[in-house]
């Protein structure tokens, strides 16, 4: 159905422009334009968590400005949200509204310990400014059913988070911000060239067109003939890249452990699995015959993947390079439940999307909630019992882990469930040799992330305390925190409707895409 | 076809489901109260207890209901969760579930109430009461749930508080610990601080948990539902699906390794072992009623559905069955075994018990086994066998909770008194409390085995069961019996009759237990004499119950002190009179004997350290993985390296090699120039002839 009103078009603009609010070094002179920004950031969350609850979303709902630039061979520019995006709607503007909030107090110690260092960073209308074009254009990405605007959106989000490494990052932050630049560029052509391949020989770039009020999957796979295997090749590869799975993850853990925190936060969460997304929107629909020549390799490596990030994450002293590995391992259960190619899997994909922004959102934030009230305090083997003096932290990061490991009362659990769903239907549990290969496969993965969840906790919050108890003063600050637990939980008894949209979107592409 | 049987009728899904849905409130609401800043308060305690009576008192309404009508009770069965999974939040009362819900809700409703007395003080009262209420009504959840996500959820949710409530003092001071610190066996430590527990726990279980997933995950693609009810109807189906592709036994094994891995079944009962670094009362809440009862209750679920899956498909399945029912039956009486020999060298009040947790865990899983066995050897109809075994398995399961309850909430005063939690500090307490004493008596007798106590008749039909599948269960399961009397009677009579081997940190003369930490204990145990003495009743009943269970028969287990059963109870009052004279009369000191003969001082270092499957697994997996780890980490160290100085290296020296050719030669660059520009220009020149041609003509 088509909204009545711009809103999504809207949506992308009003929090840039409420940015221009925001002025000066301190949190309260920022707070007022800040807590604007966050509203409007909040207004997808709105509309998308609406029209779940009045089972619009499965049909798409979609935007009424409508640009048709098929004359240009482009194909129908058009913003909606569907079934399969409405997890990553619900990630992106949620956890960019209420880090936004956070921002405040983190940026003000960040600012003013760069001050002391002899810099001069930006203030906090151009935090905001870069911060919220960041949060709209990630907005921007998962309305897209266009690649065309998907990858517009794809470099403003570059450019913005670009820009805010290395505007406030650690570290030696100019090399990582060109670094994660370079990267995520060599990514960018990749899928620009295999997209380009695509829409020339399709005669356009869409992966869903809008048609008398709804979303209908389209694929033009056929029209490339011989070239759709290299195209397609490359297109996956580039969301690949994107997405950090083993081998081509290495920017990751620099550009999301030194970002400044509440970057961090957007970074791990949101962006990098804006990369599946890509695959589950574009690659289905562009190359879904290449796809399914490529799942066993991509199973495999999204297994890999789950397996080398979580053991590398569980050998790292400073929290957060531990959260970016944790960040590159939940990657792979994304790209696990996508090449199980079934509507089980990409729809356990997209909820995982979810829960990680959830989950890593939490860990990101109470990472910074300890840099900036413990001096900068980010080396785990100088953490220890810190449960007495941080209990609420304590409670959210415990909250935030189940996330990542996927159990229950977190909304990680529905992602699980429907990986393994995915997992059991293909490659299948059908015969005594692919049973031993899936349950090995997924019991250690899923261990693996689990080990490195509880032994991270132990590390960080239990044993003998290294601080004195009660330092946890529940401020704005944390209060974010420990909303972003609530809304977790929350979001797990609440599932119904994301399922039933993605029921209704998911399984209408795959029998689309798939035949 | 089996469900047809049953007769099902509806119920609302409120206020039934407040059977599990009351003690989350409860914990809820206690959240709320900490996040608002209320932190110490006598209410999170009496919200727990609250929680937890109404829970019981719900299901004792159901349960009325139940056998009053001799019907199964489904509440909202029309409520819809997810409904592209079909998951509904409805709860499922038939026999099992409901014997289940009574057993669980009282017996931690007994716990709580001690609780509120034994963590007074504590600095994590608010904490403790809220993950505890969490822990019943998950437990709940899991016993009642008609479907199996709701089921895992519950499963999960016990899981984490386990985790949680065994790492209560998770500042780690060495009282809490487990173990005697310093002990080390093949190099790995054998002592637990509260902290490392928790990990071992919810890992160890955490490796079962997926494998019950991918059970429930296959389940659903071949049936086609999550509900319990509709997989036990359409099993015919399924069941000759999953034997056509060869996977029935494989798949049901790696769904049971969830079981066994809760269960503590060997070699996963290393996690409970060392899961004693939690307050007294959560160790009781863990063995008695929550958490390790889970993985029995989902095999005496099972077992009856496969069993009627036997019963339609008879031979197609029989040697699937037959393997699964081997496997389960060997792991389950092993574990019984070994643990019942370990337990007898523990020093540890509450190691002992836990030892004995998994032993007795492995009886009532191997009821339901050696049950399947009988049947598929066709020792027992299909259906009769499937009653029998839930009628043995629950009914050591009921007799166990309330034993075990009693067992460590006396546990807890004992230890408290002695200020430590080693046996051979506390001594010759049946002076000062009598009626903790009389409480540790009855509850271990019944442990033993010993008539008239419920024990006896419980184990008793498990050990029938065993015999009647296959001697070799039967026997195993009977030497069990006795090394069992064996190791409790040794640990009562030494904390309540010997003086004490080494002197007690006492703060105060030993005293008796305040009423509030008493009366649940005494009660318990005395419950434990009056289902001994009541014990037609309640095999009335419990059979009664297998009738109104999924896909099983109702049967009636009748004692008439048969041979066997004579023999057994023989082996158990033997050993437990033996014990008790060596101690009592011979004053043996077997901690001189172990210190003067190697060979015993060798078995008792084998035993103490749990045969070494600790340090192997901690070799095996902490170490090869560590391994693993190490190398992926030096490959990462390779990765960025390669990308991030050898691939720029090259760049830059390509760079360097180019610009080599030109490096300060401004008549080389002209050079160039000029070239390049006269190929350029010849270039156009021979493109645009035509054109050229064309204008000139």
């Amino acid at each position: 159905m088509y909204l009545q009103y711009p809103l999504l078009w809207a949506s992308l603009v009003a929090p840039v422009l409420a940015s221009l609010l925001a002025s000066g070094r301190t949190s309260a002179e920022a707070r007022p334009a800040a807590y604007i920004v966050a509203a409007t950031l909040l207004v997808p969350a709105a509309v998308a968590g609406y029209y779940l609850a009045t089972g619009a979303v499965g049909e798409g709902v979609i935007d009424p400005i409508v640009i048709d630039l098929s004359g240009a061979g482009l194909g129908q520019i058009a913003l909606a949200i569907d079934g399969l995006s409405a997890p990553v709607v619900l990630g992106v503007s949620l956890i960019t509204a209420i880090v936004a909030v956070y921002s405040l107090k983190y940026m003000e110690v960040r600012m003013r310990e760069m001050a002391e260092e002899g810099e001069e960073p930006p203030g906090f209308r151009t935090y905001f400014f870069l911060y919220s074009l960041f949060a709209a254009s990630m907005l921007g990405i998962a309305y897209s059913i266009n690649f065309i605007s998907f990858y517009i959106f794809l470099e403003i989000s570059l450019i913005s988070s670009f820009l805010l490494i290395l505007y406030y990052g650690y570290g030696d932050r100019r090399r990582i911000a060109l670094l994660y630049f370079v990267w995520t560029h060599i990514g960018g052509a990749a899928m620009l060239a295999g997209a380009l391949a695509y829409g020339f020989a399709a005669d356009t770039f869409n992966a869903a067109v809008v048609e008398a009020g709804r979303l209908v999957y389209v694929t033009f796979e056929e029209a490339l003939g011989s070239v759709a295997l290299a195209a397609g090749i490359l297109l996956v590869v580039g969301m690949l890249v994107k997405m950090a799975v083993v081998g081509v993850h290495m920017w990751l853990p620099y550009a999301h452990a030194e970002a400044p925190t509440p970057v961090s936060a957007l970074l791990s969460p949101n962006l990098v699995g804006l990369g599946a997304y890509g695959l589950a929107r574009f690659a289905l629909s562009f190359f879904p015959g290449v796809l399914e020549d490529l799942a066993p390799l991509l199973l495999g490596l999204a297994v890999a993947t789950i397996i080398y990030g979580g053991l590398v994450a569980l050998q790292q002293n400073d929290f957060k390079r531990l959260l970016a590995y944790s960040s590159v391992s939940q990657m792979g259960y994304l790209l696990l439940g996508l090449a199980t190619l079934t509507a089980y899997g990409v729809a356990g994909a997209m909820l995982f999307y979810l829960s990680h922004a959830i989950g890593k959102a939490i860990l990101f934030m109470v990472a910074g909630v300890f840099i900036a009230e413990l001096g900068g305090l980010r080396a785990i083997n100088r953490m220890g019992g810190l449960a007495k003096a941080y209990p609420a932290m304590a409670a959210a990061s415990l909250i935030g882990f189940l996330h990542l490991a996927g159990i229950p009362p977190s909304f990680g659990f529905w992602g699980e469930l429907m990986i393994v769903l995915g997992a059991a239907s293909n490659p299948g549990v059908d015969s005594l040799s692919r049973l031993a290969v899936v349950s090995a496969s997924l019991i250690v993965a899923f261990t693996v992330t689990a080990a490195y969840s509880f032994i991270t906790m132990r590390r960080i919050f239990f044993g003998p305390p290294t601080r004195q108890p009660g330092l946890e003063v529940m401020d704005e600050f944390k209060a974010t925190v420990v909303t972003v637990a609530v809304l977790g939980i929350f979001l797990f008894v609440a599932a119904g409707p994301l399922f039933s949209a993605a029921q209704a979107s998911v399984e209408a592409m795959v029998s689309a895409y798939l035949g | 076809m089996v469900a047809g049987e049953l007769e099902v009728i509806e119920a609302p899904l409120l206020p039934w489901s407040l059977s599990w849905l009351a003690p989350y409130i409860a914990s809820a609401v206690m959240a709320v109260m900490w996040l608002y800043g209320l932190r110490t308060s006598r209410l999170y305690g009496l919200l727990a207890v609250a929680g937890i009576l109404v829970s019981a008192l719900v299901s004792t309404a159901i349960a009325f209901r139940v056998f009053g009508e001799g019907v199964a009770v489904h509440v909202g069965a029309d409520a819809a969760w997810i409904p592209w999974l079909g998951v509904g939040l409805g709860s499922f009362f038939d026999g099992l579930s409901t014997v289940m819900a009574l057993i669980v809700s009282w017996v931690s409703l007994f716990i709580a109430v001690y609780s509120l007395k034994y963590m007074e003080g504590d600095p994590g009262y608010a904490r403790y009461f809220f993950m505890f209420s969490f822990f019943v009504g998950s437990m709940m959840l899991l016993v009642v749930a008609d479907n199996l996500v709701l089921m895992f959820i519950g499963w999960e949710g016990t899981g984490i508080a386990s985790y949680a409530l065994i790492g209560h003092w998770y500042t780690d001071e060495e009282e809490y610990w487990v173990g005697r610190p310093g002990r080390r066996a093949l190099g790995t430590p054998m002592y637990f601080e509260p902290s490392h527990s928790a990990v071992r726990a919810i890992l160890f279980t955490r490796v079962g948990d997926i494998g019950l997933l991918i059970g429930i995950a296959a389940l659903y693609l071949y049936a086609g539902t999550f509900s319990i009810p509709r997989l036990a109807a359409t099993v015919e189906g399924w069941m000759a699906s999953l034997a056509a592709d060869g996977i029935l036994a494989p798949l049901m094994l790696v769904l049971t390794l969830g079981a066994f891995a809760k269960s503590a079944q060997f070699p996963f009962h290393e996690w409970l072992v060392t899961a004693m670094t939690g307050p007294t009362p959560v160790s009781a809440l863990i063995h008695a009623a929550t958490m390790v009862k889970a993985g029995v209750f989902l095999v005496l679920r099972l077992t009856p559905i496969l069993l009627a899956g036997y019963a339609a498909l008879g031979g197609v399945v029989a040697q699937d069955l037959q393997l699964y029912f081997s496997v389960v039956a060997w792991v389950s009486v092993v574990t019984a075994l070994l643990l019942s020999i370990m337990a007898l060298v523990a020093d540890e009040l509450k190691l002992i018990l836990a030892y004995s947790t998994a032993s007795q865990l492995g009886y009532m899983m191997l009821a339901a086994a050696a049950a399947g066995l009988a049947a598929v050897s066709g020792v027992l109809a299909p259906l009769e066998a499937a009653g029998e075994g839930v009628v043995a398995g629950l009914s050591h399961l009921a007799s166990h909770a309330v034993f075990k309850a009693a067992l460590f909430l006396a546990a807890g005063w004992l230890i408290h008194v002695a200020h430590s939690r080693f046996i051979d500090s506390m001594g010759g307490y049946a002076r000062f409390m009598k009626l903790t004493a009389l409480s540790f008596w009855l509850a271990g007798l019944s442990l033993a085995g010993i008539p008239p106590l419920s024990g006896f008749f419980t184990k008793e039909a498990v050990i029938e069961v065993a015999f009647t599948a296959s001697t070799a269960l039967g026997v195993l399961a009977a030497a069990t019996a006795a090394f069992t009397a064996a190791y409790i009677v040794r640990a009562a009579v030494r904390v309540f009759h010997l003086p004490p081997y080494e002197e007690a940190g006492h703060r105060e003369e030993p005293h008796e237990a305040p009423p509030l930490m008493l009366v649940p204990y005494l009660a318990l145990s005395l419950a434990a004499l009056a289902m001994g003495i009541g014990y037609t009743q309640l095999f009335e009943l419990l059979g009664f119950a297998a009738g109104l269970t999924l896909a099983a028969e109702a049967v009636s287990v009748y004692f008439a002190l048969k041979p066997l059963t004579l023999a057994v109870l023989g082996a158990a009052a033997g050993s437990a009179l033996a014990v008790a004279l060596l101690y009592m009369v011979v004053r043996l000191d077997f901690r001189r004997l172990i210190a003067e003969n190697r060979v015993a001082a060798a078995i008792h270092g084998f035993l103490y350290d749990r045969m070494y499957v600790n340090p192997v697994i901690y070799i095996v997996v902490l170490g090869g993985g560590g391994w693993v780890a190490r190398s992926i980490l030096e490959l990462d160290l390779t990765i960025d390296y390669a990308y991030h100085a050898a691939l720029v290296a090259a760049a830059a020296a390509a760079a360097f090699a180019l610009r080599a050719l030109s490096r300060g030669r401004t008549d080389y660059i002209i050079a160039l120039y000029v070239v390049g520009l006269a190929a350029a220009l010849a270039y156009a020149l021979i493109a645009a002839r035509s054109y050229i041609l064309e204008l000139l003509s």
